[in-house]
C-alpha cells in the first residue's frame, strides 16, 4: 500500500489485467457442491477458487457456550497452503484469518433470523483453494449461497466486493496487484433489499468524496453479483443438483 | 413454470400474510428462506431446517437410555425425549421408534409420546422441506413405494424414513434419492411408477 | 453386533445395522446396487489449482479429494544431505463432512496422509535424488490433501488425486538457487502411479470401495495400494484378516488397480 513502487496500475485507462476501471473480473458461481453439507458453495472470482460449506442448526459445542435465544454463529475462513503462486504456506489459522473469520461472521449475524433455532450453532466454514486479491468478499459472496442453500432464514441476500484506488483512478473489484500496490483498498458487503453495508474496511488514503463514488460503484457491481447468486441456486433447485459440476 | 423461485428478503405479498418463514415491513411479507411462489401467492420453502411442531409424527433412533426416559436421535440440534413413565415397554439403545410430539419447549426441547417400536430396517435422512413429496398426495407416493419394494415405510415430519428390512433395499434407495432430485417437477407419481414398474 | 457406539459423536447421517445391510448382500448386490468388488464412478480433474505446481481433484462416487503439488527450496535432512524432501498433510476439512472438525491434524487425517505417501514412496515414483540443487539446498514437494466430500473411502480417493496431481506437475525452473515463479523446468514424470483399493469385510463378504454406510458396519477394513508389478502399500485398520483373504484381496487389488491406471493414463 501506498503507491511507492514503480509498477504502472493504470496505462492508458485500462489496468494491469486489461480491465477497464469499473470492469470486474469473471465471476463464476455454484450452488450445492458438497452434497454432505447443508448447504454450500464454490465460487470463481479471476484468480480466486473459494469453497464454502454451511452446516447447522446443529448442537453448539461447548454447549456452556450455546445462546437460549439465538443460535451462535461460527465462521471460519482459511486459506490453504497453495492457494498463492509464491512459497508453500502454513496451514492453521493466523491473526488475518482470524480477523477475517470474524468480520464475515458479523455480516451473516445481522442478516440471519437466528431467534427461530435457540440453543444452536450454525457453522459457516470457507476454504480458499486459490487467491488472487479479494478473497474476503468473494467468500462473504459464497457463504450467502451457501446459507440459503442451507434453509437457513435470513431477512436479505448480500454480496460483496472490494473498490480501491490506484494512480488516483477509482476502482472496481481490486485484483491482487493492485491490492498490493494501489492507494487505497476497500472490501465491502451490501444487502441486495436494504442497501446496508455489513461489511466495510478500508486503508490507504480516501477523501469523503471518493468513498461515497466508491459505495455507488459497490452498488451497481453487487447488483451484477446478486444476479449471478441468484442464477446459482436457480440452476441447483431447477437441476435438482449439481452432481457433475466442474471445479 | 407458472413458479417462481424467490430469495431471502424477496417480497411475497403486498399485505401481511400469515405464513412460515416470513417477515413483515410495513404492510408487506417477505421471504427468509428460498421458496417458490405459485400464481395464487403461495409461498413453499424448498429448503428448510426441520421446526418441531407439536402434533407432528417424528422417526428416530434411542441414543441414550437414562432412568427417567430415552434420548432420541431425531435429526435435530438436540435428542427429544421419552418419560420412561409414558410408555409400556423398556426400549433398548438403537431401537428405531416413530413418536408423536407431545411438547416443544422455548429453547427448543422436545417431549414425545405415543411411541412405536419399529422392527428392524435402516433409517435414512431426506430434506424436510420435501417431505411432502416422499409421503405424496394422500400418501400416494409412499403407498406406490411399499406396493413396489415388497416393505413397510415411515416417513417422519423431521426427515427421517424408516424402512422396513423386508424391502428391496437398494431399488428402494435408489427411488428415495430420484424423489430428492425430482421433487419439484410435476407427474413426479407417475415418473416414480414407472420407474418402479421398469425396474421390478 | 450393533455397531452405533462406534460413531455416536457423529452427527448420525444415517442409520443401518450390520444384519440389514447382509441381508441385501446375500442377494449379490449392495445398496447402491453394485458388486462386490465394483468401484463407483471415477472422475478425475487435473490443474484445478493455477497457483500450485500440480493439482487434481478425484472423485470416486461423491467422495471428492482435491491433492495440490508445490515447490520450495529447503535444507535437507542432516541424514540424506543429496537428497530432496517429499511432504504430506491432509487436511479433513469441517467443509466437507459433518463429522469433521477444526482443529489440528488428528489421528485420521495423520493416517490418511501416510498411507498415501508410502504408497508414493515405495512405488518410487519420484527420484528425490533428482532435487539435489547445492551444497544444503534441495527441493521440497509439499503435497496436500483437500478432503472436499466425505461420502466414503477417502483412502483409495486421495491416493487416486495424489498419482493424478503428480501426472499434473512440473518441476519448478530453478535459478541461482531459488525457483523462479509461473515457470517450469518439464513435467515431473512420474515413473508409475500406484493405486490404492481399500476392502471391508461386512459378515462374509469382502467389498471394495466403502461408501459411508460400509465403513460405519465394517468388521475388517484394509487398504492395499499397488504398481503394475507390486505390492507397495498396505494398511489394515479395525478387524482381522486370514492369510487366504489378504492373498484374494491383493489379486482384486491387482485388477482394480490397472482398470483404474487406465483412466489416469488414457
Amino acid at each position: 500500500m501506498g503507491g511507492s513502487t514503480d509498477i504502472q496500475l493504470i496505462v492508458d485507462g485500462k489496468r494491469v489485467d486489461g480491465r477497464a476501471p469499473d470492469e470486474m473480473r469473471n465471476v463464476r458461481i455454484e450452488a450445492g457442491i458438497i452434497p454432505e453439507a447443508d448447504g454450500s458453495a464454490f465460487v470463481e472470482w479471476g484468480g480466486n477458487k473459494i469453497l464454502c460449506g454451511v452446516y447447522g442448526p446443529r448442537e453448539c459445542i461447548p454447549r456452556h457456550g450455546a445462546n437460549p435465544y439465538r443460535a451462535t454463529i461460527k465462521c471460519r475462513y482459511m486459506m490453504s497452503p497453495f492457494s498463492s503462486k509464491e512459497e508453500h504456506g502454513r496451514s492453521g489459522p493466523s491473526r488475518r484469518s482470524t480477523e477475517l473469520s470474524k468480520v464475515i461472521r458479523e455480516v451473516f449475524e445481522n442478516l440471519v433470523v437466528a431467534e427461530r433455532f435457540p440453543n444452536t450453532q450454525i457453522d459457516v466454514y470457507i476454504d480458499v483453494l486459490q487467491a488472487e486479491g479479494g478473497t474476503r468478499t468473494a467468500s462473504v459472496t459464497a457463504a450467502a449461497v451457501a446459507l440459503v442453500n442451507a434453509g437457513i432464514p435470513m431477512k436479505d441476500m448480500v454480496s460483496a466486493i472490494a473498490l480501491g484506488k490506484a494512480a488516483d483512478v477509482l476502482l472496481v473489484d481490486l485484483g491482487k496487484t493492485e491490492d498490493n500496490f494501489g492507494q487505497s483498498d476497500v472490501p465491502l458487503a451490501m444487502s441486495h433489499k436494504d442497501k446496508k453495508l455489513h461489511l466495510i474496511q478500508m486503508d490507504g488514503l480516501l477523501t469523503k468524496d471518493e468513498i461515497a463514488d466508491m459505495i455507488d460503484m459497490a452498488e451497481k457491481a453487487t447488483e451484477q453479483i446478486h444476479e449471478k447468486q441468484v442464477d446459482a441456486l436457480k440452476r441447483f433447485y431447477e437441476n435438482g443438483g449439481n452432481e457433475n459440476f466442474k471445479w | 413454470m407458472d413458479k417462481k423461485i424467490v430469495m431471502p428478503g424477496e417480497k411475497i405479498a403486498d399485505s401481511r400474510i400469515r405464513a412460515p418463514n416470513t417477515f413483515y415491513e410495513g404492510e408487506a411479507t417477505f421471504a427468509t428462506v428460498i421458496g417458490t411462489l405459485d400464481e395464487t401467492g403461495r409461498y413453499i420453502p424448498l429448503e428448510n431446517p426441520y421446526k418441531p411442531q407439536v402434533g407432528d409424527l417424528v422417526v428416530g433412533m434411542v441414543v441414550d437410555v437414562r432412568h427417567a426416559g430415552y434420548e432420541v436421535d431425531l435429526n435435530l440440534p438436540k435428542g427429544g425425549f421419552i418419560p420412561s413413565r409414558d410408555i409400556r415397554v423398556a426400549l433398548q439403545l438403537g431401537d428405531y421408534v416413530i413418536c408423536k410430539i407431545k411438547l416443544v419447549s422455548e429453547v427448543g426441547d422436545v417431549d414425545l409420546g405415543e411411541v412405536k417400536r419399529l422392527p428392524m430396517g435402516k433409517i435414512v435422512r431426506f430434506p424436510p422441506a420435501k417431505v411432502p413429496r416422499l409421503i405424496g398426495r394422500k400418501s400416494s407416493m409412499v403407498a406406490l413405494l411399499k406396493e413396489n419394494a415388497g416393505g413397510d415405510i415411515m416417513v417422519g415430519n423431521n426427515g427421517y424414513v424408516w424402512i422396513s428390512e423386508k424391502n428391496n433395499m437398494p431399488l428402494l434407495l435408489k427411488a428415495i434419492e430420484m424423489i430428492d432430485v425430482k421433487a419439484h417437477t410435476s407427474g413426479l407419481t407417475d415418473e416414480m411408477a414407472k420407474f418402479l414398474k421398469s425396474s421390478r | 453386533m450393533v455397531n452405533f457406539m462406534a460413531d455416536s459423536k457423529d452427527i448420525i447421517m444415517a442409520h443401518v445395522r450390520r444384519e440389514v445391510m447382509n441381508k441385501t448382500l446375500a442377494t449379490g448386490i449392495r445398496f447402491d446396487e453394485r458388486g462386490f468388488q465394483e468401484v463407483r464412478p471415477i472422475d478425475v480433474q487435473t490443474g484445478v489449482i493455477t497457483t500450485a505446481e500440480g493439482s487434481a481433484i478425484a472423485k470416486i462416487g461423491k467422495t471428492a479429494v482435491l491433492v495440490a503439488v508445490k515447490f520450495d527450496v529447503l535444507k535437507p535432512f542432516p541424514d540424506r544431505p543429496k537428497e530432496g524432501v517429499m511432504m504430506m498433510n491432509a487436511e479433513l476439512l469441517p467443509t466437507a463432512s459433518p463429522t469433521f472438525e477444526t482443529g489440528p491434524p488428528n489421528e485420521n487425517s495423520i493416517e490418511l496422509a501416510r498411507v498415501v505417501d508410502r504408497g508414493l514412496r515405495s512405488a518410487e515414483l519420484v527420484d528425490v535424488k533428482s532435487f539435489y540443487i547445492e551444497e544444503d539446498k534441495v527441493l521440497g514437494m509439499f503435497l496436500d490433501i483437500y478432503v472436499l466430500n466425505h461420502a466414503g473411502n477417502l483412502t483409495d480417493t486421495a491416493a487416486l488425486a495424489a498419482s493424478a496431481a503428480l501426472q499434473n506437475t512440473n518441476l519448478p525452473k530453478i535459478e541461482g538457487c531459488s525457483i523462479v515463479r509461473g515457470e517450469s523446468a518439464g513435467p515431473l514424470n512420474p515413473k508409475s502411479l500406484p493405486i490404492a483399493t481399500t476392502f471391508v469385510k461386512i459378515g462374509e463378504n469382502w467389498l471394495v470401495d466403502p461408501t459411508r454406510d460400509e465403513e460405519r458396519v465394517a468388521e475388517t477394513s484394509i487398504t492395499i495400494t499397488t504398481t503394475e508389478e507390486h505390492v507397495c502399500s498396505v494398511q489394515k485398520r479395525n478387524g482381522s484378516l486370514t492369510k487366504e483373504e489378504f492373498l484374494s484381496n491383493i489379486d482384486i487389488a491387482f485388477k482394480t488397480g490397472n482398470d483404474i491406471r487406465k483412466i489416469l493414463t488414457r
